[in-house]
């Protein structure tokens, strides 16, 4: 029983370490399979007896730090023109100054949609957060309709049909 | 004209960039808020006195607002209940 416990309790103890170190450190979609990875490992050492313990400690521990190192120098999730589109367009139909209904691949933000080059200039921010890079002031000028976007992403992230 | 409009439109991002960064969920959604009303409140100026002063208004907000987000950094207030809930509900839609 004694056993039992001062295994649950160094179980815990690693438990908040993996929460602490994946959720600090990235984002949360890959946090969430890096803790689940770790969390199904660590259950399957989980049956076994009290000796095993040390091993597992040392193991998760570099199982968590060399997920650690991959995690924090991997790729971002490989995009293709469809995943740019749908992104576009979702940061679009999130902005509440568009409507959803009238929004088309083509349709001009200033003329057709009706906004003004402010909302225009939040749009860009929008995307660039989506993007996660910087879009000059020249370029962005030019990104009038959600086909420009789109194209001016696939290229910027060298995506090719 | 040309080159003020440019000014005007980087001045707005600069500003939104900055203001983003406040640590403060209220300190932050209120410089949103403001500087998104106050351009729009004067986006109909002409006279380009006054859209010069306008600027220079912006500019000098600009460094306040950069200072302010240093000092929120500094002394940062534990998470409101309404960011953490707003947080787990993205987490759930990716």
């Amino acid at each position: 029983m004694a056993m039992n416990n001062a295994s649950r309790i160094i179980g815990a103890g690693l438990k908040n370490h993996l929460k602490f170190s994946s959720v600090r450190v990235f984002a949360p979609r890959i946090s969430s399979v890096a803790f689940s990875q770790s969390n199904s490992l660590h259950g399957k050492k989980w049956k076994h007896s009290i000796l095993a313990e040390s091993s597992i400690l040392c193991r998760t521990n570099l199982v968590s730090q060399s997920l650690a190192s991959v995690r924090s120098f991997s790729e971002k999730p490989p995009l293709t023109l469809e995943m740019i589109r749908d992104r576009v367009l979702l940061v679009l139909k999130l902005y509440d100054k568009i409507d959803s209904e009238k929004l088309t691949l083509d349709s001009h933000f200033m003329t057709d949609m009706g906004l003004d080059s402010l909302d225009h200039v939040e749009v860009v921010m929008a995307m660039e957060d989506e993007f996660g890079f910087e879009i000059p002031d020249s370029d962005a000028e030019r990104l009038l309709r959600p086909n420009d976007i789109i194209r001016y992403v696939a290229d910027k992230e060298d995506v090719y049909e | 004209m040309a080159a003020t409009r440019g000014e005007v439109l980087r001045l707005y991002k600069k500003m939104l960039r900055e203001s983003i960064s406040f640590s403060n969920y209220s300190y932050r959604t209120y410089a949103l808020r403001r500087i998104k009303d106050a351009f729009r409140e004067n986006k109909g100026e002409s006279d380009p006195g006054k859209i010069k002063d306008l600027i220079m208004y912006g500019v000098h907000n600009l460094e306040i607002i950069k200072r302010q987000v240093v000092i929120s950094q500094l002394y940062k207030t534990p998470e409101l209940i309404v960011e953490a809930c707003k947080k787990q509900s993205n987490d759930q839609k990716t």
